[in-house]
């Protein structure tokens, strides 16, 4: 039985709107962006430069048009390497879909009574909760990759071909890079480590889902607040000496950040940022060293933990 | 033989409160069951214990499987409706019936598909958009086309109109049910199943008052008609229940034969409802 299957395309159907809409919008609005800036561009250029000399021929076209042949190799360079930039609206917005979509997975349906429906099908709560795992952790940050892929690729060719028209053709030099092809797939590489990354995180709020009988999101962001509140207290009154910034850190970039792609360079000490312009190789580099750290292993085994909790939770809370 | 539910000493507390209280039960295959009893008497609870949905002390074995551990298998061979189940809000009638297909086994599409033809519900629509009636109507046309050993159905037809509702348990009679399954039902609207169950069980604070089958009820219970010239010669029988009607009086009899109640007036069957209300009264007398 591929029940699997079918409990990850429940989790895709009821979350629709946030998964595969959300991006969509927000490609089309930074696309009409693109367009709309580039025509704007080229009409004022064009009318400046028919506007001030008199001299039609000094206008954006020609000023495209003397670009230098090295002066081309490195944009195109940039081009090849930099193109997924442009798509990290849609994955700012992942990252608050899957937020809000752990905190409700295993709570809306306990609100409304419909996991006694859920329940009463030949399904183990543990299905039921990996599924979720899986649609935080792969799914959703898959669909996202795949449309800042696309809606990147779609950029960077309306780009170039608004340029050409205005005499900088740069095709063939950033499809004759092989950074351009290698950018996409050292984009989703990352998405492996983004998910163990991020797993102790996804199964906190799933756990929180799974166990709050009201607001969940309260539960969850507050417990660790209030905790951090409270040793701060006594660590002001009784001078435990605990170093608090430390503890911040640890609650915003490791409990709650590691659903941010990214945050986990800020765990590789040292470790420096150069910014050479091979884009993403140094971001993968780093992000595949992160397995040779114990930080990522100990989320995973706690973020394991916490599945296991939330399952028990699925299986024997009672709803009543 | 071992039967579809049996239970030994089962024990269900909240809190200080005992919800159930020390039950044993044999539920044979091929019966269909009414559990009767007051809100709160425990019924549900009951239920919930027999589908794995809440842990409990006691011996339980339904179908052979114990509910706390092995819920994964008996689902694979039950069906219920909770009664406060409702499907999910987002859902299309369309993807409701492709998930069920897919993850139930004994799922005849179908079936569901003819049920659903004679209802005003269509692929695409949301359960949102749905009347409660519409809700409760795909509810049931799912779980009728699931091939399940054992129907556990807590007020199943709850916000449906009385025509739907003879509807259904007349489908759940003559298409559903056979020799191999087994229904559980309960419902406040006693008179509707009266006439479709085998067998009857009475539960009130956590206890069984009454566990039998149709025909011994017929044999065990009888209602009088009495006369006032009668009524001293009647009462002297320990009624268990009485009530003035049209300036006659209803007697009702555990136990007492036929052949003596005959001289005291007009003899009938009880209906559930009634002998529900005497039991019921009798314990809190």
């Amino acid at each position: 039985m591929n029940t699997q299957k079918w409990l990850l395309k429940r989790e895709y159907w009821e979350h629709k709107g946030g998964f595969f809409w959300a991006p969509i919008v927000i490609s089309g609005i930074i696309t009409l962006f693109t367009i709309g800036s580039l025509i704007i561009a080229s009409v004022i250029g064009k009318n400046s430069g028919m506007h001030f000399g008199g001299n039609s021929e000094m206008n954006l076209q020609v000023a495209l048009s003397k670009v230098t042949e090295p002066d081309k190799i490195e944009f195109a360079q940039g081009l090849a390497n930099g193109y997924p930039l442009i798509g990290v609206p849609i994955i700012i917005a992942m990252v608050f879909v899957v937020f809000f979509y752990c905190l409700s997975a295993l709570f809306d349906d306990r609100k409304d009574r419909s996991i006694l429906f859920w329940k009463s099908l030949p399904i183990s709560d543990k299905d039921t909760v990996i599924s979720k795992v899986i649609t935080a952790s792969l799914v959703a940050p898959i669909i996202s990759s795949v449309a800042v892929l696309v809606l990147s690729l779609l950029n960077l060719f309306v780009f170039m071909i608004i340029v050409a028209f205005h005499g900088l053709n740069l095709f063939g030099y950033v499809l004759s890079d092989a950074d351009f092809y290698l950018t996409a797939v050292k984009f989703l590489s990352m998405i492996p480590i983004y998910a163990l990354w991020a797993l102790p995180t996804i199964a906190y709020l799933l756990f929180v889902s799974s166990w709050a009988k009201t607001k969940p999101f309260l539960w969850a962001v507050g417990v660790p607040v209030l905790g951090g509140v409270i040793i701060s207290w006594m660590n002001a009154m009784m001078g435990f000496g605990i170093d608090m910034s430390s503890f911040w850190k640890f609650i915003s970039l490791r409990w709650f950040g590691s659903i941010v792609p990214g945050t986990w360079f800020a765990n590789s000490n040292g470790a420096n940022l150069s910014d050479k312009g091979d884009g993403f190789s140094e971001l993968l580099m780093q992000s595949y060293q992160q397995l040779a750290h114990m930080n990522i292993w100990i989320g995973l085994v706690i973020g394991v933990a916490l599945i296991f909790a939330a399952i028990q939770m699925r299986r024997y809370r009672d709803e009543g | 033989m071992s039967g579809v539910l049996t239970a030994k000493g089962l024990n269900k507390k909240y809190g200080p409160q005992l919800a159930i209280d020390h039950i044993n039960l044999d539920i044979q295959p091929g019966r269909i069951i009414g559990l009767i009893g007051p809100n709160g008497s425990g019924k549900t609870t009951t239920l919930k214990a027999a589908l794995g949905l809440i842990p409990f002390e006691g011996e339980l074995r339904v179908l052979g499987f114990d509910p706390r551990t092995q819920r994964d298998e008996l689902m694979q061979e039950v069906c219920f409706i909770a009664d406060v189940a409702v499907l999910p809000r987002w859902i299309r009638v369309s993807e409701v019936l492709d998930f069920v297909e897919g993850t139930h086994p004994k799922f005849s599409r179908q079936k569901a598909k003819d049920y659903l033809a004679k209802t005003k519900l269509k692929p695409d629509m949301k359960v949102k958009q749905m009347s409660k009636g519409m809700i409760v109507q795909l509810h049931l046309a799912i779980v009728m086309s699931i091939d399940a050993k054992l129907l556990v159905l807590d007020e199943p037809t709850l916000g449906l109109d009385i025509m739907y509702r003879k509807q259904f348990y007349q489908n759940l009679l003559e298409e559903y049910f056979d020799e191999n399954k087994t229904i559980i039902v309960t419902t406040h609207q006693v008179e509707e199943i009266e006439n479709i169950l085998t067998d009857l069980i009475f539960i009130q604070d956590g206890k069984i008052t009454l566990n039998t089958t149709m025909d011994e009820i017929g044999e065990r219970f009888t209602e009088v008609m009495v006369n006032s010239e009668n009524y001293q010669a009647a009462k002297s029988l320990n009624p268990i229940d009485e009530r003035s009607v049209f300036g006659k009086t209803v007697f009702l009899f555990d136990g007492v034969g036929r052949e003596t109640l005959k001289t005291l007036g007009d003899l009938k069957t009880p209906g559930i409802a009634d002998l529900f209300v005497a039991t019921m009264k009798g314990t809190y007398a």
